[in-house]
């Protein structure tokens, strides 16, 4: 998969996620903000990186703000914002999920 | 629940409710400055269909926010509404967003994922998504072994590059190794900020230890900054320039080893002047601020604002003497576009 | 989860489809059914992160067993395939149908939910369909649109629409949706299946609200649309039966209990036969009472 341009998914609302995905070279770089990093950095960190390789991107530079979202919230959220990253929204790809 | 509408301003009743909310949250300026500039404008309303919050987009700049919190938890109408901004400027395609407010605001914006480039006592500054000033600094061509170099800048609007600004730049070359020449990039010149960049460029290139760029959004102009919520129109250049002072101090040159700035004295300019005194007081002792005097000839001082004067007037053999050829030659093919842009009034007394 | 034709439906509360807080919590209140909304509370540019929120929501969140339905976006828009496709492949309970006005809408979606069962190796009829029925057209449509699939759950009519489209808007009376209020209650009826009235959006005239949903129970409504969850008690307080509806209820059951264990065929009570209406009345009477914890598990009357 092919980085296009930059995709943004997700609010800045209470249990929701905001991911920014924009190109990079050096592998999923993530810069993660959240209120509970010191107790779930690790988790939401490893959810938004297994869901873009699922997805078949390697190398991504990746914001994400959290607002105490759930595991699912981030799954769909990093998602939508690697579907629009790559314009693909219109075959959205549900086994990712 | 809060809905998000769309608010337009040139509806009279829009605009005095609008105006009405944003009085009674202590915003009273609402000067054509600042609303002229601004794309869209988003309202917050409740269940009743009365507002509660309110932003709007100039650009890639976020403006005019606030929000009543009143019934409501604290926090949730102003995430509501800067999601909302910030999703219409995906929209347009923007990633990459600022913002201007009271400093008391900035930590607000900084939970939502905003990271501050400099505050004053009054004002703070920051920006949001990508790229951002790390991905800026790091795209700027740099020399080997530059931590070890002796590194300066100058800032400039260039509108149009003069023979006073080749020697501004010239004085800068010849005691250091590398020369960064940042280009203020806001659009309100009679030479847009393409046109600045490129005569900057050609006007340079025969200094080859000199590196021309564009400033992007961090060259802090006083054309572009917002002063709504400064508490008088007077804190304006104060606060501005002490803002982009503190982002040059504070991100840019560090990362590029620039100890010192060279600026042109400014004997005419009451703006510029102030500027210049706010920037010392600001940079130094970190950055060394050298004041070069402006270039005379024949007994005149050269400034962009004359140049700008005489193709208004058509006077070009006046403009040679003081241009470089790049930009005399540019002015001359483009003579009648550039009247006609004054013509539809653009200003050409400012910087 | 598996769409199941006949239960308790008084409370359907809509969900919007983009808000993760709402779509966590929907789960707590004790909604019959929980809507969650693909089509008017979410925005044009929200479409695609929506529907992949609602698909892994409805894979993952615990909604407290409430029945799941999915209000898709219309056939006339181009979110609508991708939606049907996302909604059949989470295992959704019903698809609900905006802007419904002929049996052909319904007969589409019905189709088109199959080939994505076929496609998923999903077995067909998991998934029931239900229409919203927001126009002129819609209500005079009402009785083939009730019809015109098996796997037909109900009709809702949406106020909203239907009286913009009416050239009015809603008045606290309800004058104004009389007739599409009749014409879809009695399709549904007609049809076998359940009636929704609209939701009642304003949250602050508790009085407008009993008014409206009394009168709706009086017509004969199953359930009621919700936008706020504190709406939730307060329609199951008037769709509660009364004790005597319940002790009716309950020797309806004790006279089939009887008539089983004589082996008859013939069902009698007070020397009346018990037919399949009254037999249906029962169970639903006393299905809302175990619901609203009305009585136990044993049928002990728990009211005051």
């Amino acid at each position: 998969m092919e980085i296009k341009t930059t995709g943004v998914a997700g609010t800045l609302e209470s249990s929701d996620i905001q991911i920014m995905i924009s190109k990079g070279s050096n592998g999923i770089e993530l810069d993660l903000d959240s209120e509970v990093k010191k107790a779930y950095g690790d988790q939401i960190t490893k959810v938004i990186t297994e869901t873009l390789q699922k997805f078949g991107l390697e190398n991504a530079k990746v914001k994400a703000t959290d607002k105490g979202a759930l595991d699912c919230v981030i799954e769909a959220r990093t998602l939508a914002a690697a579907q629009r990253a790559t314009e693909t929204t219109d075959e959205p790809k549900l086994e990712v999920l | 629940m809060d809905r998000v509408v769309d608010l337009y301003l040139n509806e009279p009743a829009t605009r005095k409710r609008w105006e009405a909310f944003l009085s009674q949250l202590d915003i009273h300026n609402f000067s054509d400055r600042e609303i002229d500039v601004i794309d869209h404008t988003l309202g917050l309303l409740d269940e009743d269909g009365k507002l509660v919050g309110t932003g709007s987009i100039a650009g890639n700049v976020l403006k005019y926010i606030a929000v009543c919190n009143k019934d409501a938890v604290v926090g949730a109408r102003f995430n509501k509404i800067v999601t909302a901004l910030q999703q219409y400027l995906f929209n347009e395609r923007i990633f990459h967003s600022f913002v201007f407010t009271k400093l008391k605001y900035s930590s607000s914006f900084q939970h939502l994922g905003f990271t501050e480039l400099a505050h004053s006592d009054q004002a703070a500054f920051l920006e949001s998504g990508t790229p951002n000033v790390e991905d800026y600094l790091d795209e700027l061509p740099k020399i080997a072994d530059q931590a070890n170099k002796k590194v300066t800048a100058v800032v400039m609007n260039a509108n149009p590059f003069t023979l006073g600004h080749l020697h501004l730049v010239e004085e800068a070359s010849k005691s250091n190794d590398l020369v960064y020449v940042f280009v203020v990039a806001t659009d309100l010149s009679l030479f847009n900020s393409q046109e600045r960049l490129k005569l900057v460029q050609a006007g340079l290139k025969q200094l080859k230890n000199v590196v021309v760029v564009s400033g992007e959004d961090y060259m802090v102009s006083s054309a572009t900054f917002p002063a709504y919520f400064l508490q008088s129109p007077e804190d304006l250049i104060q606060t501005q320039t002490t803002i982009d002072a503190r982002v040059f101090k504070n991100i840019i040159a560090p990362k590029l080893n620039i100890s010192s700035r060279f600026l042109g004295e400014e004997p005419k300019s009451h703006t510029t002047s102030i500027y210049n005194l706010v920037l010392k007081k600001e940079l130094e002792p970190s950055i060394a601020v050298k004041i070069i005097p402006r270039l005379e000839l024949g007994g005149e001082l050269i400034t962009a604002t004359q140049i700008r004067r005489e193709i208004k007037a058509g006077n070009l053999d006046q403009i040679k003497s003081f241009v470089p050829e790049t930009t005399f030659e540019f002015i001359e093919s483009n003579l009648a576009e550039l009247q006609q842009r004054i013509k539809e009034g653009m200003n050409i007394n400012g910087n | 989860m598996t769409y199941v034709k006949n239960r308790l439906r008084r409370t359907m509360m809509f969900v919007p489809g983009n808000n993760p807080a709402m779509i966590k919590d929907a789960g707590i209140y004790g909604a019959d059914s929980i809507m969650l909304d693909l089509e008017d509370s979410v925005s044009l540019t929200e479409k695609d992160a929506a529907r992949l929120l609602v698909y892994e929501a409805i894979k993952t969140v615990d909604f407290g067993g409430a029945e799941v339905v999915v209000r898709v976006n219309g056939q006339d828009t181009p979110y609508y395939d991708q939606d049907v496709k996302a909604m059949v492949k989470a295992g959704v309970d019903v698809i609900r149908l905006p802007k419904t006005e002929s049996a052909e809408m319904i007969q589409k979606l019905v189709k088109d939910i199959e080939k994505w069962e076929d496609e998923f190796g999903i077995e067909r009829g998991t998934i029931g369909v239900m229409a919203a029925i927001e126009s002129a057209k819609g209500v005079l449509h009402a009785p083939e649109i009730a019809e015109s699939s098996d796997l037909m759950m109900g009709l809702a009519v949406s106020g909203e629409d239907y009286t913009a489209d009416m050239h009015t808007h809603r008045y606290p009376d309800g004058r104004e949706l009389e007739f599409a209020r009749n014409m879809v209650l009695q399709a549904a009826r007609a049809a076998g299946v359940y009636a929704f009235d609209t939701v009642f959006s304003n949250m602050k005239d508790t009085e407008g609200f009993y008014r409206e949903t009394n009168y709706i129970h009086e017509l004969g409504y199953d359930g009621k649309s919700l936008v706020n969850p504190r709406q939730i008690e307060m329609v199951n307080k008037v769709f509660n039966p009364t004790k005597e509806e319940i002790e009716d209820a309950q020797n309806v059951q004790n006279a089939i209990r009887e008539a089983r264990a004589k082996g008859s065929g013939v069902i009698s009570m007070n020397g009346k036969m018990v037919d399949k209406p009254v037999v249906e009345k029962a169970n639903r009477v006393l299905e809302t009472a175990k619901a609203s914890h009305l009585i136990d598990e044993e049928g002990n009357y728990l009211g005051e």
